[in-house]
């Protein structure tokens, strides 16, 4: 089998997740409770033996460098294998120029250094479960100079905002790639995923570069299809992509349906994080828990409905916590009424007797917020 | 290096034969506790938690689980350049047969090369089968300022009790005059918690004399702490009060499991003395639409469609709809099926009962272990 290395990019320019992302990349965001983003790509490569990972940040890389550590917790041996964080400098000019290029050129002597024949190049910005051995094995023998992963969604008008999408020839070679323009429902969304040699990769950022120093790597693919042979193929089962503040919040009540949770997280393709030692959840006598994910650490007196809560929050009596994700460490007092929030980490919810949205536009309370 | 002045042994090589099934294929020390944990944890995590960085485990009965799961010592972050836990069962030597570890004092004995590597001012010896969060630095500086041979941590229990124990007679000044294991009238209600701070070098000379005795049991209570009385060496009794419980039986590996459902219990495992495991890669745990949790202590990877009333629920557990599970403890990856009543209860790990079955009853003496399948409605 010939070898890979994988890049995970953190970070995207067609992401814009308010609050949130004021302090951390998208990679750093907190999944279902437990995890972060990050963990799905990186535990996809450690999964498929791939153990050169190179996970790229470009602002406030504190809570990834914590989170990632030397990789031991995603099954990586540190000798035979490496997870590095790559950081590269965001233009403070204009963010246009925060492309996925300008962080592979920035780090191009690593890249360069790499003796793994193919990378594969993938998201933290989105949800899937992927073996890239099967993966690389379908482009080796497709022939294609490089392979796009894409999912066949039908709903790409309401979703998918901001992500590019595929347009496949019968023999699903690629016509383009372009913006979702939420015109039509039958798309074949851009998983940010691909396979190529890694001289072919070299080779396409030194050109990326000096054809525009705006263009992203797909971009630039984009404008090559006819000089390439470029192909697609289709992932199967639970996709999600993270775009906007609702997206990120549909992605996490979605697999409160537990199907569908089961279609993410099997036993035999284990997601792997970081272990906090927190101790087991405490449901209180009175406490009422209906159609939700706990995570470990939690104190519960009150009710949580239809809810993600995340490790170590605490909810008093009589509080009412509905529809909501509830990130960790956040203290949510007595009979006070949260429904249709996303509460960021550490928040305090003490003086106010309710904080309410709309389903379809739910609110954010900021991290280490008191209100 | 960092001069290591204390070294941990945990003896961990009982059989623990009174909790039956449980211990058939695991060691008593890698008996499932408190939702995610395994009774082992609790020392090893007190040891990190009081600056202890190299811990010996004894083992020697059914100790293929143990071992794998101590080793390295990862879990408990023991695997630094200067840190580590050490397995240690009977091993063959140069000038003798393998034998087997005769008693606890024996297990440290045919160790001493082991302890001699690190050269410690003082040994600790700790038992791995009691659920208990301690500072042992707290200990060693008490056994410092007494200038004690030998510190022996005790706990008042109940007089009426007391007869169950290995019990420490003291003068005013809080000094061992005495040790009676299992007194039949008792003098004192201070019991020993199997935990002992020696300094090493007198340990050591003890040891060696007691390794040539034949009458000797080879055993710390028996034999090794009489005689330091003998010599008129000075033992002090460190008097610990907090959460304490031996987990030797049914009944009291179930009470422990429901003492973190009581916060007057003093066991809590929320504050900053954190206990450490290995991480389960499970996804939060789950309660559905028509679940009811009333007073529970459940871990990731749970999913619950039932009523669960009062009970632990272990890592991988499964309560189905229309299910009752109340007073009980559900070990790792237990299921209980589909309108099934599970009362006053301790399920083994891995075991399902059946759709509509009924186990258990709320008005028995005692816990009821379930180890095998129970077979529901087809």
């Amino acid at each position: 089998m010939a070898g890979a290395y994988g890049i995970v990019i953190s970070t995207g320019n067609n992401i814009n997740v308010e609050g949130l992302q004021d302090y951390r990349p998208v990679g750093a965001f907190s999944y279902l409770g437990r995890y972060r983003m990050v963990d799905f790509p990186v535990s996809n490569l450690s999964n498929s033996g791939i153990d050169r990972i190179q996970v790229y940040v470009s602002q406030n890389p504190r809570s990834l460098a914590e989170h990632l550590g030397s990789g031991t917790q995603y099954n990586i041996n540190p000798k035979k294998g490496k997870l590095q964080l790559l950081f590269n400098q965001d233009s403070r000019v204009n963010k246009i120029y925060n492309t996925d290029t300008a962080a592979f050129l920035a780090n191009m002597n690593i890249i360069e250094r790499m003796q793994q024949e193919y990378v594969i190049v993938t998201t933290a910005s989105m949800i899937f479960k992927q073996d890239f051995q099967a993966f690389l094995k379908a482009h080796i023998e497709s022939g294609a100079d490089i392979s796009l992963l894409y999912q066949k969604v039908n709903d790409a008008k309401t979703k998918y905002q901001g992500c590019q999408v595929l347009d496949l020839n019968r023999q699903k070679g690629l016509n383009s790639i372009c913006v979702n323009t939420q015109t039509a429902n039958e798309r074949n969304v851009f998983m940010e995923t691909y396979v190529m040699r890694n001289d072919l990769f070299i080779d396409l950022i030194k050109r990326t570069a000096k054809t525009s120093s705006v263009y992203s790597l797909a971009d630039f693919i984009n404008e090559e299809h006819a000089n390439l042979d470029i192909r697609g193929l289709q992932h199967k089962g639970y996709f999600a992509a993270i775009t906007d503040l609702k997206s990120y919040y549909d992605a996490n009540l979605e697999l409160l349906d537990i199907r569908k949770a089961n279609e993410l997280f099997t036993s035999d393709w284990p997601i792997y994080t970081v272990t906090t030692d927190s101790c087991p959840v405490e449901y209180k006598k009175g406490a009422v828990v209906r159609n939700s994910m706990v995570a470990n650490g939690c104190i519960i007196e009150g009710t949580v409905e239809n809810s993600v809560i995340g490790r170590g929050v605490i909810i008093k009596a009589g509080a009412v916590v509905r529809n909501s994700l509830v990130l960790g460490h956040t203290f949510i007092d007595k009979d006070i009424h949260i429904e249709n929030q996303i509460i960021d980490k550490w928040a305090s919810i003490r003086h106010v007797k309710e904080i309410t949205a709309d389903a379809s536009n739910p609110g954010y309370v900021k991290r280490d917020d008191v209100l | 290096m960092k001069h290591n002045e204390m070294l941990a042994m945990i003896l961990a090589g009982g059989r623990g034969s009174r909790l039956k099934d449980l211990t058939k294929k695991v060691a008593k020390p890698a008996v499932s506790f408190g939702g995610k944990y395994r009774i082992v944890d609790f020392p090893l995590s007190n040891c990190v938690n009081s600056g202890i960085s190299v811990v010996g485990v004894l083992t020697q009965y059914e100790s293929v689980l143990l071992n794998s799961y101590v080793a390295g010592g990862a879990h408990w972050g023991l695997n630094t350049r200067d840190s580590g836990v050490y397995v240690l069962p009977p091993r063959e030597k140069a000038d003798e047969n393998l034998n087997v570890y005769r008693g606890t004092a024996d297990a440290i004995s045919q160790n001493i090369d082991f302890i001699d590597n690190y050269d410690p001012e003082y040994l600790l010896i700790l038992s791995g089968d009691h659920i208990y969060k301690m500072n042992y630095d707290d200990m060693l500086n008490f056994h410092k300022e007494k200038k004690a041979e030998a510190t022996i941590a005790v706990i008042g229990v109940p007089m009426k009790e007391a007869s169950r124990f290995g019990i420490m007679n003291t003068d005013e000044n809080g000094k061992i005059i005495e040790f009676e294991e299992k007194p039949a009238h008792p003098k004192s209600n201070l019991a020993s918690m199997g935990i002992y701070i020696f300094n090493w070098k007198t340990l050591r000379r003890i040891l060696i004399a007691d390794m040539k005795d034949p009458e000797s049991h080879h055993d710390f209570g028996k034999d090794i702490i009489p005689a330091l009385l003998d010599e008129g060496k000075t033992l002090a009794a460190y008097q610990f009060k907090g959460y304490w419980k031996d987990v030797g039986t049914i009944d009291s590996l179930w009470e422990a499991n429901m003492d973190l459902l009581d916060d007057r219990s003093g066991l809590n495992l929320s504050d900053t003395w954190k206990i450490y495991t290995a991480d389960a890669s499970e996804l939060p745990q789950y309660i559905g639409e028509k679940a009811n949790i009333d007073e529970a202590y459940m871990t990731q990877g749970c999913i619950v469609e039932g009523d669960v009333r009062h009970s632990v629920l272990f890592t991988g557990t499964e309560v189905k709809e229309g299910a009752k599970v109340t007073d009980t403890v559900l070990m790792p990856n237990a299921t209980v099926g589909e309108g099934a009543v599970v009362t006053r209860a301790l399920v083994a790990g891995g075991v399902t009962i059946g759709k509509g079955a009924v186990v258990g009853s709320a008005d028995s003496e005692n816990i009821l272990l379930v180890a095998r399948n129970v077979k529901g409605e087809e």
